[in-house]
């Protein structure tokens, strides 16, 4: 646990009463069934669950990537049910930054382009200094000019969390980032969050399937069938 | 970065999938250009052998024979004149492109110590206007052999010269300069007067019935003859030639009473139907080709949109918004468009030189002129052409994938 006084402040991310069914056939699978939870700036909270239980969608709800079927969702104070696509564009970005559990860099572009990318789109200008003053917090400054086919699994993770950063984003949302990951590297990742965290006073959401990494996280929330089924803070 | 850049280095960092969208486009848009080219060419190659029959239509009085040998046999007394005034009528039918009035007489010749012992045998006087009877007999040259040397035509006002068809010259043994003696009965008299003309130049042989005629100012052979204002043949050539703009203009003319509408029967039976048929097939063929194009850009561009569906995913997923990535797509596939248009034309122009070569080798068409004619409209229509089919077929994969919410992009591209 960081710090108690942190309670206090406003959270960036609010939810409550969250829910995901999808159809299929005759038979409603509850993906999400009513989940509630906040994240302030300065914690780190990982979602853990078996397989199925849920994490993906929720962390796509959390991302305003998916849209929920029921429940309240505020980003940074504000309410994003019944936005449109272009209005959650602007509300993700500056606030969310995302990691993939397979990277996703763009296969054509440089490190230092693939970190940059987010800036073309939120129209600002490129700072070479601050890439690679970025790269540097993942360890990554000596391979500015590499293609994303260059470089190791980690790597290209930690590129991805860098591209995550570029946009001095609030929150870090990552589903299974040590997924496709090996153990030294997963671990690394997750030291990594630490950092930002104590560093950066960032908020990191992240869903593991691995309870020791779960473990490192300010809070613990462990989903099954949709439900919350328990929450409990760092030993 | 601007989208610009952006777009160019996903171009280029990909060599080989641009490589074969390009080629995908360029071998559409080289398919139909050379098409099209072949079929302007082939039109404009078939124009020039119209052209080349000199007039296509006549038109003279009733009942006046046409042929050479009808004239010969009936000695001139056949011949039926047409006033001026049809003439004045017919030159202004919208239709027609060149229009020449011929004069056409009989004259005797006596003595001229080559042919047989009968008194009196027969020349074919034409008289013409120089410039549009040659405009529309392009193909007849002063001969250049010995002793044609130095040929020329005659003025328009010239009153004492003539120009020799080249059997007529050749049954006389005339050289240019020298003199030619001709019996003209002038209207409304009975006896034939005798005049000297000079020879000022002997045609090329032609293989037509002008090799057998004597050439002369329509001014001359008329007060020769004593019809001050009358005309033999009208000969036309019509704007744009076709079957059906023959039997219209023969309709419109036939309607006055004095006149026959005679369309070369050759050019009538064989040509006209011949290009129309070869026009619709070549156009048919072309329509094939440009859709068959049309739907190789799309299915080249629509794939290598498609095939970025996840890409496009993510790139919303860390900002982007709709119309940014509809102008990343909009500028990569204009680049490639562009790129495959112009190697297209390139292809097409290359393609075509070279088959047209072969062919040439192999047969002889008579021709000079080249069968495909790649102009710059066709170049400028199949690039524009690539251009707008290309967008709208990226613009509909890049909407869909756009539309997607991004996790469900990212997972279909996975
Ligand atoms: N698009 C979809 N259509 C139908 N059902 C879906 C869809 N997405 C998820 N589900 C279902 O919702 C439930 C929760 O899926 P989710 O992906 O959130 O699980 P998860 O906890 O992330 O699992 P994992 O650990 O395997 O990634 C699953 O039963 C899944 O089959
Ligand atoms: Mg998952």
């Amino acid at each position: 646990m960081s710090n108690n006084t942190e309670t206090m402040v406003a959270p960036i991310i609010s939810a409550r009463g969250l829910k995901k069914h999808y159809q299929r056939g005759i038979e409603t699978i509850k993906a999400l069934d009513g989940v509630s939870l906040d994240i302030r700036a300065g914690e780190m909270v990982s979602i853990l669950g078996p397989s199925g239980s849920g994490k993906t969608t929720l962390i796509n709800l959390l991302s305003c990537l998916d849209a929920p079927d029921a429940g309240e969702l505020l980003i940074a104070g504000r309410s994003v049910s019944g936005l449109v696509e272009e209005e959650l564009v602007n509300v993700r970005q500056g606030v969310l930054g995302f990691v993939f559990q397979k990277f996703h860099l763009l296969p054509t572009l440089t490190v230092a382009e693939n970190v940059e990318l987010p800036l073309m789109f939120l129209r600002r200008a490129v700072d070479r200094e601050k890439t690679l003053e970025i790269l540097r917090q993942v360890d990554l400054e000596n391979r500015a000019g590499h293609l994303p086919k260059e470089l190791s699994g980690g790597q290209m993770q930690r590129v991805a969390i860098a591209r995550a950063l570029i946009t001095d984003s609030k929150v870090l949302i990552a589903d299974e980032p040590t997924g496709n990951l090996d153990k030294a590297n997963g671990e690394a990742v997750f030291a990594l969050f630490r950092r930002l965290v104590s560093e950066k006073n960032l908020a990191v959401i992240v869903t593991t399937h691995n309870l020791a990494l779960g473990g490192l996280a300010d809070r613990i929330i462990t989903l099954e069938d949709g439900l919350v089924i328990d929450e409990h803070l760092r030993q | 970065m601007r989208f610009m850049a952006f777009a160019f280095k996903n171009l280029f960092r990909r060599p080989l999938r641009t490589g074969l969208t390009i080629t995908g486009v360029a071998l559409a848009v080289a398919v139909a250009v050379s098409l099209i080219g072949f079929n302007i060419g082939y039109r404009q190659s078939i124009d020039v052998s119209i052209d080349k029959l000199g007039f296509q239509v006549m038109i003279m009085a009733k009942g006046c024979p046409y042929e050479a040998a009808t004239m010969m046999l009936k000695g001139g007394t056949g011949l039926v004149y047409l006033p001026s005034s049809t003439y004045d009528k017919v030159r202004s039918d919208p239709d027609i492109s060149a229009i020449t009035p011929i004069f056409v007489g009989v004259a005797e010749k006596e003595g001229s110590g080559i042919s047989d012992e009968s008194a009196s045998s027969f020349a074919i006087i034409s008289g013409i206007e120089v410039e549009s009877f040659v405009s529309m007999k392009p193909w007849m040259t002063m001969s250049q052999s010995a002793g044609h040397q130095g040929g020329r035509w005659f003025a328009d006002e010239a009153t004492g010269e003539v120009v020799l068809g080249f059997e007529v010259a050749e049954y006389e043994q005339r050289k240019v300069g020298d003199s030619y003696y001709m019996s003209i009965t002038p209207y409304g008299q009975t006896e034939p007067v005798m005049s000297e003309f000079k020879v000022a130049g002997i045609l090329e042989r032609t293989g037509t019935q002008d090799d057998g005629t004597v050439f002369m100012p329509i001014g001359l052979a008329r007060s020769l003859f004593n019809r001050p204002t009358e005309l033999t043949i009208v000969g036309f050539k019509l704007k744009n030639f076709s079957g059906f703009a023959l039997r219209q203009f023969e309709q419109r003319w036939a309607q006055l009473p004095e006149v026959q509408v005679v369309g070369l029967q050759q050019v009538k039976t064989t040509l006209v139907s011949l290009v129309e048929t070869a026009q619709t097939m070549i156009a048919s063929v072309a329509v094939v080709a440009i859709i068959v194009a049309i739907i190789g850009v799309i299915n080249s561009i629509m794939m290598s949109v498609f095939e970025r569906t996840g890409e496009i995913g993510i790139m919303k997923a860390i900002g982007a918004s709709k119309s940014d990535i509809f102008q990343i797509i909009w500028l990569e596939t204009m680049a490639i468009c562009l790129g495959g248009g112009i190697g297209g034309i390139l292809l097409a122009l290359s393609g075509t030189s070279l088959v047209e070569k072969a062919i040439q080798s192999l047969i002889d068409f008579g021709t000079r002129g080249s069968m495909v004619a790649i102009t710059p409209q066709v170049m400028l229509v199949a690039l524009l052409g690539s251009a707008v089919v290309g967008c709208f077929a990226g613009l509909y994969p890049a909407w869909r994938a756009s539309s997607m919410r991004p996790v469900e992009a990212i997972r279909e591209g996975e």
